[in-house]
């Protein structure tokens, strides 16, 4: 019972962890409605910069969010102007998709210039020290991440659902061209929007760096569990997402310890292929619009 | 995506051809003459890349589906034969057992996933490249595991394996032609027409008669066999595979740049792209080595980002701007043919034939929305019936249901066939194979080809070979008065001409029954006045015609007989005089008030 608990546990963990890394990514997919496949290397590129500042400066990993939240603000704001802007109107979705996949493949092997195929590992200021409430472990770093989830989670919502530029920006997810018409600068929303989401990344990978070492290929893996997580969430819900990263932290969990480690992959792409397939809007998403044949 | 068709149609220019013979031709002598052993390799791993990649574009291109995981069924080419071949089998069997293995992999695959689009159905093929190689590391008795698998000294033509390295290039080219023949032949022919319609519109697709599920399966078949068959032969020239090089994302997002760069959906962009690309890599491989790690893919992730903003159509489509060029000078030579009148109608007091179509208690509920309450009516062979009502009476989703496009909750649709047995068709596809054409109220031309070839497409139905469609379609177009922009992108036309387009794909199925949905909507008076010409030409000819109108002119003087539907229900149904004439009908278009007053 206490390991079934403790796997429980470090379910949720991940659970925080995939939350954090996937709220950006189903953002960016609900106001955009565009699919970034490079997601994975946004994460990877703050946390080489939490390295970066760790390291170099000699501060607490966490003390980098001031620097890379802005910086992949930047990051997302950019790509956003420059690459996707310019096929917002493309006819084909496949121009969409192989920009992000281009600047995603690029991303991976600049890193791999720069830093080499090494590792770099970000001093963990005590974050992965074990903390124990009675039988169950839980690494510091991992609450931290759980709870940062949940407060970018109801911050988000807040923002979208409060303040002026988050009705904004629902309104220019809902309908573009009636947004404009309403005297919304839609490709100001675009760049903003793509912009914070990219910072929610830059969040994550202050939270992630102290814990998993950094490579240029670490967000390959991320990405793909961050997409399972955001089509089981329902496409654009920021709360879908964070429950269903909770699902699928536990069935990694679960799976890696019941199953096999080495299946745990393919049995969460396993129940990734069945949702996709069978309830494409998600469990928590609602239901898209089923083409109009007229 | 435009200019699809520009190789294999007609319309190839003079020098493609020689072009494409000597780039060949290049690709073999050239390491053959230098005769150095990177050379050999260079033009190897072109060839390798550029068969892949033209595989890839069968389904990436001609149907669409952007398939991100190709490297599944190359992986399983390699592990096939190297499998086999330790346990004495020639990778030459080897090869075709792969072939059979992957061709029902990306079947059993791409069904469930052919109702996704766009990055959802890219994300679910890379989900089953990451199964596939978690699978192929866990199963290490077979596979070897993450230690991979060695292929056992054995050289030899049997065996694929060679110390020189002619041979090799032999085998690599040879596969390069059977993938760019089979391409060729996909794309000139039938299945490539319905592949590009099914990709441009699936609707308009299905109402042609085109199985679209299952010429997408075929592609998808073909074109996993002849990665499987490259994958084999790459196995047996690495001498050693494991399962994250086989199965790997960078591998498949590679195979897929080539055919973007070069052009995605034309026969030779993929080689094209091959060409260009592989050397690049493959010489900052061997000149700059391990410092360079990174390099080539860093220059890969711009080229492709660069493409895609400045070059969206590839390489073939910044050729075929220059060709265009060349081409204008022709084309203004040209005299334009004078368009085709209608053929003056004889008078004779048509006879309408016995029922052919019965329609019988059709319910219909979308949510809490109740658009076909208990209708029912029938159709005689011979006869135009109008169809008219307000808006949201729900005429449209009849035709739906009329055509296999939706099922009705409750009631049913028989069709009787040429010999007079009624059957209820389901699909589309049974709809069409019955003999009924619809067209569609929004026009749904297919965008990226030519007037003729989106009759062809309809045309297709009746004639599988290319050239009959190819006459037929003709014929058809001129019919409709279409003559003079045979060769014209669908794309441009007037709304007048996309209408009569949208008639003419459907007529080139040669229909009994035809379901036309407001083809009059929009277009002008004279444009009005010959399409009710065709239409009664159309009706002499034996077809029997469901026509949804809103030009009151044309149902007044084509209909046999009116229904009038309002709120999902049948109000009024008889001679088009009396009908319009019936208190239902007017308060149907005008409100109740209107009736009373008149009273």
């Amino acid at each position: 019972m206490e390991t079934f608990i403790q796997v429980v546990v470090n379910g949720l963990m991940l659970g925080g962890l995939f939350a954090i890394i996937s709220i950006g990514l189903t953002m960016i997919f609900g106001i955009i409605k565009i699919v970034n496949f490079a997601h994975g290397e946004f994460l990877m590129a703050g946390m080489f910069l939490t390295w970066l500042f760790t390291t170099k400066l000699g501060l607490h990993p966490y003390a980098a969010v001031v620097v890379v939240a802005p910086a992949l603000f930047v990051l997302g704001g950019v790509t956003q102007k420059l690459l996707i802007q310019p096929l917002m109107n493309a006819r084909d979705e496949h121009i969409q998709i192989f920009a992000t996949v281009g600047l995603s493949t690029a991303m991976i092997n600049l890193a791999l210039l720069i830093y080499g195929a090494d590792i770099a590992n970000t001093p963990a200021y005590g974050l992965r020290t074990p903390l124990e409430f009675g039988p169950i472990r839980v690494l510091e770093g991992q609450l931290f991440i759980l709870g940062a989830a949940i407060l970018l989670v109801i911050g988000m919502e807040l923002f979208l659902r409060r303040s002026r530029t988050g009705l904004a920006i629902r309104a220019v997810a809902q309908n573009r061209t009636a947004a404009q018409l309403m005297g919304i600068n839609v490709n100001w929303i675009y760049v903003l929007s793509f912009g914070l989401g990219a910072a929610c990344v830059g969040m994550a990978s202050v939270l992630v760096a102290p814990l998993y070492p950094t490579s240029s290929n670490i967000g390959t893996y991320f990405v793909l569990i961050a997409f399972v997580v955001v089509i089981l969430g329902g496409w654009g819900s920021i709360p879908g997402a964070f429950v269903g990263a909770m699902v699928i932290g536990l069935i990694d969990s679960l799976s890696g310890f019941y199953i096999g480690a080495d299946l745990r992959e393919a049995v969460v792409f396993g129940v990734f292929l069945v949702i996709l397939i069978l309830r494409p809007s998600g469990l928590f998403g609602s239901k898209q619009k089923l083409s109009h044949i007229s | 995506m435009k200019h699809i068709l520009s190789l294999g149609s007609p319309r190839t220019a003079s020098w493609a051809a020689p072009a494409l013979l000597a780039t060949l031709a290049a690709l073999f002598i050239t390491p053959v003459v230098i005769g150095d052993a990177f050379v050999y390799h260079v033009f190897v791993t072109i060839c390798i890349f550029a068969a892949l990649s033209t595989a890839w574009n069968i389904v990436g291109g001609f149907a669409g589906q952007l398939s991100l995981g190709h490297a599944i069924f190359y992986g399983i080419g390699a592990y096939a034969g190297v499998i086999l071949m330790n346990m004495g089998i020639s990778p030459w069997l080897g090869m075709f057992v792969g072939a059979a293995f992957a061709a029902l992999a990306a079947v059993v695959i791409s069904y469930p996933c052919f109702r996704l689009h766009g990055p959802f159905f890219a994300l679910a093929t890379i989900a089953f490249l990451e199964v596939f190689r978690v699978l192929a590391l866990h199963f290490r008795d077979l596979t070897g595991g993450a230690t991979g698998l060695m292929i056992p000294i054995k050289m030899g033509w049997e065996w694929m394996v060679f110390r020189e390295r002619l041979p090799s290039l032999i085998i690599a080219f040879g596969m390069l032609l059977l993938c760019l023949a089979v391409a060729q032949w996909i794309r000139s022919g039938k299945l490539g027409y319905y592949l590009v319609a099914t990709r441009e519109r699936e609707s308009a697709a299905k109402a042609a008669g085109v199985r679209t599920v299952q010429v997408r399966l075929i592609a998808v078949a073909i074109s996993a066999a002849l990665a499987s068959m490259v994958g084999t032969f790459h196995a047996m020239y690495l001498t050693f595979i494991e399962p994250s090089s086989m199965f790997s994302l960078s591998f498949s997002i590679q195979i897929a740049m080539f055919a973007l760069i070069g052009g995605i959906g034309t026969v030779y962009g993929p080689l094209l792209g091959a060409l260009l690309l592989v050397p690049l890599t493959e010489l900052a491989r061997g000149w700059l080595g391990a410092e360079a790690l990174g390099l080539h893919g860093f220059v890969y992730g711009v080229m492709l980002v660069l493409a895609v903003l400045f070059m969206p159509n590839g390489i073939m489509g910044v050729l075929h701007r220059y060709l265009q060029k060349d081409d204008e000078d022709e084309e203004t030579g040209q005299t334009q043919a004078a368009p085709v009148a209608a053929v003056p109608r004889a008078e004779p007091e048509h006879k309408m034939g016995p029922e052919i179509l019965r329609v019988e208690n059709l319910d219909k509920h979308f949510g809490g929305l109740h658009v076909t309450k208990d209708v029912s009516f029938n159709l005689r062979e011979g006869e135009i019936l109008g169809m008219i009502g307000p808006n949201g009476a729900g005429k449209t989703t009849l035709f739906n249901m009329l055509s296999g496009f939706l099922q009705p909750d409750s009631g049913k649709v028989t069709v009787s066939d040429s010999a007079g047995n009624f059957s209820a068709p389901v699909s589309p596809a049974d709809f069409a194979s019955i003999g009924v054409g619809r067209t569609f109220q929004i026009v749904q031309p297919f965008a990226a080809m030519t007037v003729e070839e989106n009759i062809m497409v309809g045309a297709f139905y009746r004639h599988p070979d290319v050239n009959d469609a190819r006459e037929a379609a003709r014929e058809t177009a001129h019919r409709m008065g279409l003559g003079p922009w045979l060769n014209a992108e669908a794309n441009g036309l007037t709304i007048g001409g996309l209408k009569r387009l949208e008639v003419a794909r459907v007529m080139a199925m040669e229909p009994r029954i035809l379901l036309l949905d407001e083809v009059m909507a929009g277009i002008n008076q004279t444009d009005v006045r010959r399409a009710i010409d065709l239409m009664l030409s159309i009706r002499d000819t034996g077809v029997s015609i469901i026509a949804i109108e809103h030009v009151m002119q044309a149902v007044m003087s084509l209909s046999d007989r009116v229904i009038v539907l309002n709120s999902g229900e049948i109000v009024a149904e008889g001679d088009p005089q009396e009908v319009v004439r019936d208190p239902h009908v007017i308060e149907a278009y005008l409100g109740k008030g209107f009736a009373d007053a008149n009273s």
